[in-house]
């Protein structure tokens, strides 16, 4: 009993060391942007080497790129999910070990890979569709299990419900299942966004430039994304434009902890409800 | 009488393992017919044999023969989801989709091509009313159906079975998650809707096949051990072992 206490104590102050240590890194980047943060650094240009302006073409750069991740991504995890899990077999066992592993490589692996099948094979050059393609590589991973698990969570009464009323196994899968996986696919899509919208290594390669006056005119135009910009700053500029990556990586981190907040509220309340 | 759904020296199997033995029945138009018997008899396969919900089971195959209206079911040009519109089926779970009260009941009517929105209005209007759903609900028909109760949801589940116009509702232990008054209002409901529909329930309560059942089929091990009307298998059991489960020596 008393071992017990005292296990439970340790166990405690563990997950508060633990936490504050995740509460003090956002406390300090957060407090270390924020004063930066006005109308002009969200709407305007970097100027004078990146000493004065602001972010705009980072913002609506990460922005593009994400939606671009998602036309990409979202469909094929979502088929690859329902696939996997609809039709199991042992080829499907293959793909899904395969998948698994996916997750498990190194983001600037996947960023030589993007450099050297999409912007060099493929001949899409330095561009926002080799970026997304890239990150859409890495995300589709994490949308496709989501999905299958999901999926495979659902009740066989409820697939042998529809079944029994005449649905096809394609109406089954799209008027049933997949709404009733919608949360659970939405989560595993904000949770695969998130990580895109902070990948630095594969856009670096891939679809980023340094700096841009103006905004992408196509997917075959390079980006500024977020973390790529406080990567170049840090790495090209000195004290005088640290501001600006301070700012960025607060304005980086705020947008990012909102979406994973959603995601797990979302996730919550699909547990509420299916208990 | 007219005959619906004959059933002829019907087999069943799980892999090796053979759960329906040999089965030959009748079951009668616009009557309940109740499947009784202990749990592991085969009923609630022999049942689920009926709309072919069993096919996608591992290993599952069948012999013998079951016809609906003299077509075989098994046959192998049979279309199965145009025949399980003529054949409903509630489960022993209710199993609402997770949509709204009227996307469920307008489901089925739905996937069969119907688009007309007046007339999607009146299929669901009608069969919550037959399911004895519709004063409960009619103010709610857009609130999710996971919202309603247990009893409700089952109801509902009946009511998504009758939008596709049905001939036959198979049920398979439908009350057993129900509390005594739900279980009342389903029961009342059946022997309304035999009425109109050809009714075939399993359920391990005897007292409940007594009540609303026209038919028993008592089931033990896989064979079909005794069936009559409802009446003879109670008062005069021609088989010792239909004796013994009605008076609860086995079970």
């Amino acid at each position: 009993m008393k071992r017990d206490l005292v296990l439970s104590q340790v166990f405690r102050i563990v997950s508060y060391v633990v936490f504050s240590i995740i509460l003090l890194m956002f406390v300090l980047v957060i407090l270390g942007g924020i004063r930066y943060f006005s109308m002009s650094f969200f709407m305007e240009y970097p100027r004078n080497n990146m000493r004065e302006g602001g972010i705009f073409p980072a913002i609506l750069g990460s922005f593009y790129l994400m939606v671009l991740t998602f036309i990409v991504a979202v469909p094929l995890g979502v088929f690859t999910g329902v696939f996997l899990s609809e039709w199991e077999n042992f080829f499907t066992k293959w793909i899904d070990v395969s998948l698994t592993s996916l997750s498990g490589i190194p983001s600037i692996v996947y960023g030589l890979f993007g450099l050297a099948f999409f912007c060099v094979a493929l001949g899409f050059g330095t561009s926002m569709l080799a970026a997304a393609l890239t990150l859409s590589l890495m995300t589709l991973p994490v949308i496709a299990s989501a999905t299958k698990e999901t999926l495979k969570a659902i009740p066989v009464e409820l697939r042998e419900a529809a079944y029994a009323l005449g649905a096809t196994k394609i109406e089954v899968i799209f008027k049933v299942l997949i709404p009733a996986a919608k949360r659970g696919i939405v989560t595993a899509v904000l949770v695969g966004g998130g990580r895109a919208l902070g990948e630095t290594a594969p856009v670096l390669l891939t679809g980023a430039v340094f700096y841009s006056t103006f905004l992408p005119r196509s997917v075959f135009s390079p980006v500024m994304t977020l973390p790529t910009h406080i990567y170049y700053i840090m790495m090209a500029y000195g004290e005088k434009a640290q501001w600006m990556a301070r700012a960025t990586a607060a304005f980086l981190l705020i947008v990012v902890a909102i979406i994973y907040s959603l995601a797990f509220y979302l996730r919550r309340r699909e547990h509420g409800r299916s208990h | 009488m007219d005959v619906v759904i004959e059933i002829v020296n019907f087999s069943a199997y799980y892999g090796d393992k053979q759960v329906v033995r040999d089965v030959s029945m009748k079951i009668f138009r616009n009557k309940i017919t109740a499947i009784i018997g202990p749990s592991g008899c085969g009923k609630t396969t022999l049942l689920r044999s009926i709309n072919r919900m069993n096919d996608h089971l591992p290993g599952f195959r069948v012999e013998g023969k079951i016809f609906f209206e003299g077509q075989d079911v098994y046959a192998s040009n049979l279309d199965v989801t145009e025949y399980r519109k003529k054949v409903g089926m509630v489960f022993q779970k209710p199993t609402p989709f997770p949509m709204s009260v009227y996307d469920n009941v307008a489901f089925g009517p739905r996937i069969h091509g119907i688009r007309d929105k007046r007339l999607l209005d009146q299929i669901v209007e009608n069969a919550l009313r037959r399911a004895a759903l519709w004063d409960e609900v009619k103010g709610e028909l857009h609130k999710p159906a996971t919202q309603l109760s247990g009893g409700q949801q089952q109801r509902l589940c009946i009511a998504r079975a009758l939008a596709v116009e049905p001939e036959v509702l198979l049920l398979d232990e439908p009350t057993s998650a129900l509390d005594p008054i739900s279980t009342q209002k389903i029961e009342m409901l059946l022997e309304e809707l035999s009425e109109y529909y050809t009714i075939v329930i399993v359920t391990h309560n005897i007292a409940q096949a007594v009540r609303i059942a026209d038919y028993i089929a008592f089931m033990y091990r896989g064979e079909l051990i005794e069936y009559g009307p409802t009446r003879d298998i109670i008062e005069r059991p021609k088989h010792k072992l239909t004796e013994e489960y009605l008076t609860g020596k086995i079970g």
